[in-house]
């Protein structure tokens, strides 16, 4: 085949793109060698996809290939355009253009019509072309399921229509903004691709964008779930039948989670979509209630996504002093208590405690209050421990004097 | 399911290439200069080439085509299941009526199918009236490119009146909050859209290009324990950024940020421990060892 720059399968581009998007320090040589012409093709295609924010890098050891993208001066995440590459054949695009020119007026059409219809294109063309019935007959059946189409019964017959147009004129702002904040959002780009010129109003802080490539992962996640069914999904070539429960999403790290009731182990588990492969979407779950009942507990005993399967919880406490003009610390520590207290106990003094699965997850958070903290408690020694060794280490790491920097 | 060719840049390529030629003015620099927008750098060899040779059946040689209307392809349904979930959102009023529509379109989710378990609590107040007119004056102004007049509080409870250019309205989602950026006196602001307590539209201000604003370049040593390499570069895998390996397990980052970042960027630093060591800029060393010290000291 030679090569495209338009591609049939997303899966072995989806991880081209995250290694040099969020690595960016791979040379060719550290690819498998089996694939260095997989990858030549790979890397040539996300270039012309994202030219200008590929950047590269010669060292001793090779050219390095990275995507450098600030995504807060990015007016659309430019990891979409993954998913406006899709191969298709002469046939594919023949049959679009032709089936919306015939229908454009709100004809209806029964297939018969529409080959002798199709007829009138190919006897006008310079070059010969046809789609044969059997072709068309199998894509009017496509995009009817696609929902580009509708059908009506005409005794034993279909007759094919399009169906009724939205406007969509006065969504424009709503799709700009949903188009990036949404978890599905390149399904606002696409609707965007339709106006001739795109709303350029938003930017987005803290934005995560890698997400994007688990796009055709998590739309099946939520159709399975809007229907109640069980998923099998398959990741580190292993199979796992769940039900889905809910979407786990990290504003901190960009990272989403399915959090599924697995039926092999009999419980709810978190499955990173970035690591899921492939979904297969089952039957109708009839227990779906029960596994959602199990949620709400479940939920208020977590710090993030970690539970190790445990029952029990454990506890933190953290005691941090907060000088009189140091007001924004309070709110920092109500709005980011998640499921934890805090309460005042001195005049300068605030308590923060939580009961939670995982306490080591709490780790990084806690850390954030470095050169505060008075005492840090736990019946999990290893965090109180982490912490303290931690600091020691750092003060180590930064020369151990504060005036000797 | 998403993945589709109707979703294509080839598609929308080849839909505005016929649209002007059903208008009745296609030239070659025409097609050139619409695959060069709708589709990918390399796709300006293999778009004109199948609409040429014939591969894809719509064109004559003298540039006209053999379609007869300006194609407009319908919503489908993931695209309609999409619309009616962002109507369900809390934040749509911000933009649109929620519509009513009678299809018997299912959501395609729903707002609570999602946990944003580290997202901050203090978000904006979005089904408040008030707020909804000034977004709205405000989203106006933007698009419509003219001053705006603001009535704010500031973070310690005073009032303001300003007159500014209003850049772009900037929402994070780990703040649920959105902030007007905007230019003044040849300064940058931004301004928490919940501190606006009035905004007023004004007059046109003109092709005004602001400069960039101002970025700082941080540097950091990174050592790969309990694999920290991965949590750290996605952490901070928003930015612009650069990575060295140096070995197995050391590397060298440097990332761009903007000045006025500068505190949280400190202790989302601090937040990884000993895996992560700020090597420059100098003050932002010396704010870290600051906290370090306090705390040995407590």
């Amino acid at each position: 085949m030679p090569y495209s720059e338009l591609i049939k399968n997303f899966e072995r581009i989806r991880d081209y793109m995250r290694q040099f998007y969020v690595y960016g320090f791979k040379s060719r040589n550290d690819y498998d060698a089996k694939s260095a012409r997989s990858y030549d093709n790979e890397r040539r295609r996300i270039e012309s996809w994202l030219g200008e924010y590929m950047e590269f890098r010669q060292d001793n050891d090779g050219k390095r290939v990275f995507l450098s993208v600030d995504s807060r001066s990015a007016a659309e995440n430019p990891l979409y355009k993954a998913f406006k590459a899709k191969s298709f054949t002469n046939n594919d695009i023949a049959f679009h253009f032709y089936i919306l020119d015939t229908l454009a007026d709100g004809e209806k059409c029964t297939v018969a019509d529409l080959m002798e219809r199709f007829t009138d294109y190919f006897d006008s063309l310079d070059e010969p072309f046809v789609l044969d019935e059997s072709t068309v007959r199998k894509k009017l059946k496509e995009y009817t399921k696609l929902g580009l189409l509708k059908t009506q019964k005409y005794g034993r017959e279909l007759l094919y229509s399009l169906p009724e147009k939205t406007d969509i004129q006065p969504l424009e702002n709503a799709a700009a903004f949903f188009s990036e904040d949404s978890p599905l959002g390149v399904i606002g780009s696409f609707i965007l691709d339709k106006f001739d010129e795109k709303p350029d109003i938003f930017r987005f802080k803290h934005h995560y964008i890698l997400h994007a490539l688990d796009s055709d992962i998590l739309c099946d996640i939520l159709i399975a779930r809007q229907e109640k069914r069980n998923v099998e999904i398959e990741q580190n070539e292993m199979y796992f039948t769940l039900y889905p429960v809910k979407i786990y999403i990290s504003t901190q790290t960009g990272r989403h989670y399915l959090l599924g009731y697995d039926h092999r182990h009999k419980r709810l588990g978190f499955f990173r979509l970035d690591t899921i492969v492939s979904v297969k979407i089952l039957e109708s779950e009839p227990d779906y209630e029960e596994y959602e009942a199990l949620y709400s507990d479940f939920a208020s005993k977590l710090w993030g996504v970690s539970n190790f399967g445990r029952e029990k919880t454990e506890h933190v406490e953290m005691t941090i002093h907060i000088a009189d003009n140091e007001g924004y610390i309070i709110d920092r520590l109500n709005r980011e208590k998640r499921n934890g207290k805090v309460e005042k106990i001195g005049d300068n003094t605030y308590k923060f405690t939580a009961d939670v699965f995982d306490s080591i997850e709490m780790l990084p958070w806690i850390r954030t209050f470095t050169g505060r903290i008075i005492e840090l408690k736990s019946d999990n020694e290893q965090l109180v421990q982490r912490f303290y060794s931690d600091v020691d280490e750092m003060i180590k790491m930064y020369g151990g004097d504060a005036d000797a920097v | 399911m998403l993945f589709n060719e109707i979703y294509s840049s080839y598609y929308s390529a080849v839909a505005a290439i016929i649209s002007r030629a059903v208008e009745g003015e296609l030239t070659d620099k025409d097609i050139y200069d619409i695959v060069r927008e709708k589709a990918f750098s390399e796709s300006v060899v293999a778009i004109p080439e199948a609409l040429k040779n014939g591969d894809w059946p719509f064109m004559l040689h003298d540039n006209s085509t053999v379609i007869n209307n300006t194609p407009e392809m319908p919503l489908s349904t993931l695209e309609k299941r999409w619309l009616k979930a962002i109507m369900n959102d809390k934040r749509i009023r911000l933009f649109a009526q929620p519509v009513e529509d009678s299809d018997d379109i299912e959501p395609l989710y729903d707002a609570d199918d999602f946990v944003y378990f580290d997202r901050y609590t203090n978000g904006d107040p979005y089904e408040d009236e008030n707020y909804i007119v000034n977004f709205r004056v405000v989203l106006s102004a933007i698009k419509q490119k003219r001053k705006l007049r603001i009535d704010f509080n500031t973070q310690h409870g005073e009032s303001r009146t300003w007159v500014l250019i209003p850049e772009k309205l900037e929402y994070s989602s780990k703040d649920d909050k959105f902030r007007l950026i905007a230019w003044l006196n040849d300064s940058w602001f931004a301004i928490n859209m919940a501190r606006i307590t009035g905004a007023e539209l004004l007059e046109y201000y003109g092709d005004v290009t602001p400069p960039e604003r101002e970025k700082k370049e941080l540097e950091l040593a990174l050592v790969d324990q309990r694999n920290s390499l991965e949590r750290v570069m996605l952490h901070f895998s928003h930015f612009e950024k650069e990575t060295k390996k140096l070995d197995d397990t050391h590397y060298n980052i440097k990332l761009c940020y903007m000045a006025e970042d500068e505190n949280e960027l400190l202790i989302r630093v601090l937040s990884f421990g000993p895996a992560l060591k700020v090597l420059a800029p100098f003050d932002f060393v010396k704010k870290i060892r600051e906290r370090l010290e306090k705390q040995r000291n407590i």
